[in-house]
């Protein structure tokens, strides 16, 4: 069995092989459709080595949600995050402002797609349909561009353990825009691009 | 269908303004609700901006991320408007900004 310092080094191997496939498709393609999708089947590749990520390795959420830096770039580059969510741990739809990868280990969650339907003119308000829908499981993924809206309930009754791609790390994240059906409204998280 | 949840009042200090909030509905839903415009970006307990405290009372937090606010946190009066469910009449004051 390996210790616990010989898997996080092979973790940490895995992740860095990772990364340097995706500039390997993004390099070529740029950040197309067709690049993000092929990302995601690499990111569910990896995801599926589940014994590359025992929980043990990863401290439990002390509420509902926790995410745990995986791998991040210098340079303004991409994020990896091992994300764990407990049953109930939702969040609303959502406009990250930069394109994201999911990816299940174990676990399951819901994730919802929006459109936005107003003219984005009257300012803090907003209409959203929904569009479509994916869980976020074992060798299942998602992938969103830059202003894809989505939402998320962890489902079931075992905590979604996912692993996440970004654009940009969390710390430097553009503003997050997040909507409201029930009331008609958006509002948006200041952005962390100025962050050092 | 009858609704059972029961109400408590709860007082939004910065506004000097007492609202109804069923057991079953969050500070921030009964806000909106009556009107008062409450610091909110997630709702869903992600983002932190609805961050406030409880000056009296007892609430019930809905599920959220460790990053929003913190169990340390908890214990020292500190929630989120978006997460939490009145258990008894509440006065809560929001932190995100001094006026709305």
């Amino acid at each position: 069995m390996a210790s616990r310092a010989d898997m996080a080094t092979r973790r940490a191997r895995a992740c860095a092989a990772l990364l340097a496939q995706v500039h390997g498709i993004t390099d070529k393609e740029g950040i197309t459709p067709s690049a993000l999708h092929a990302i995601k089947l690499k990111l569910v590749a990896l995801a599926r080595r589940a014994e590359l990520f025992p929980l043990s390795d990863f401290t439990m959420p002390e509420a509902q949600g926790r995410t745990h830096p995986l791998l991040l770039e210098d340079n303004d580059g991409h994020g990896l995050y091992l994300t764990i969510g407990l049953p109930g741990k939702e969040a609303a739809p959502h406009d990250h402002g930069i394109w994201c990868i999911n990816a299940g280990i174990s676990g399951r969650e819901r994730n919802r797609f929006y459109r936005r339907t107003d003219d984005g003119r009257t300012p803090q308000h907003a209409t959203v349909i929904q569009v479509g829908e994916v869980v976020v499981e074992p060798g299942h993924g998602m992938a969103m561009a830059d202003h894809d809206i989505h939402s998320t309930e962890v489902v079931g009754h075992e905590p979604s353990v996912q692993l996440a791609l970004y654009g940009y790390a969390l710390a430097r994240f553009p503003s997050v825009s997040w909507f409201h059906p029930a009331f008609s409204s958006v509002r948006a998280t200041a952005s962390r691009r100025h962050a050092a | 269908m009858t609704n059972t949840h029961e109400a408590f009042q709860v007082t939004i200090a910065n506004k000097a303004q007492t609202i109804s909030c069923a057991s079953d509905q969050t500070i921030l839903q009964a806000a909106i609700a009556a009107g008062l415009d409450y610091p909110y970006a997630c709702a869903t307990g992600n983002c932190a901006t609805c961050i406030s405290k409880i000056e009296n009372g007892t609430v019930s937090l809905l599920p959220r991320a460790d990053a929003a606010l913190r169990e340390a946190q908890v214990k020292t009066g500190l929630t989120l408007a978006c997460r939490a469910q009145p258990r008894s009449d509440v006065t809560i004051t929001w932190l995100a900004r001094t006026a709305g």
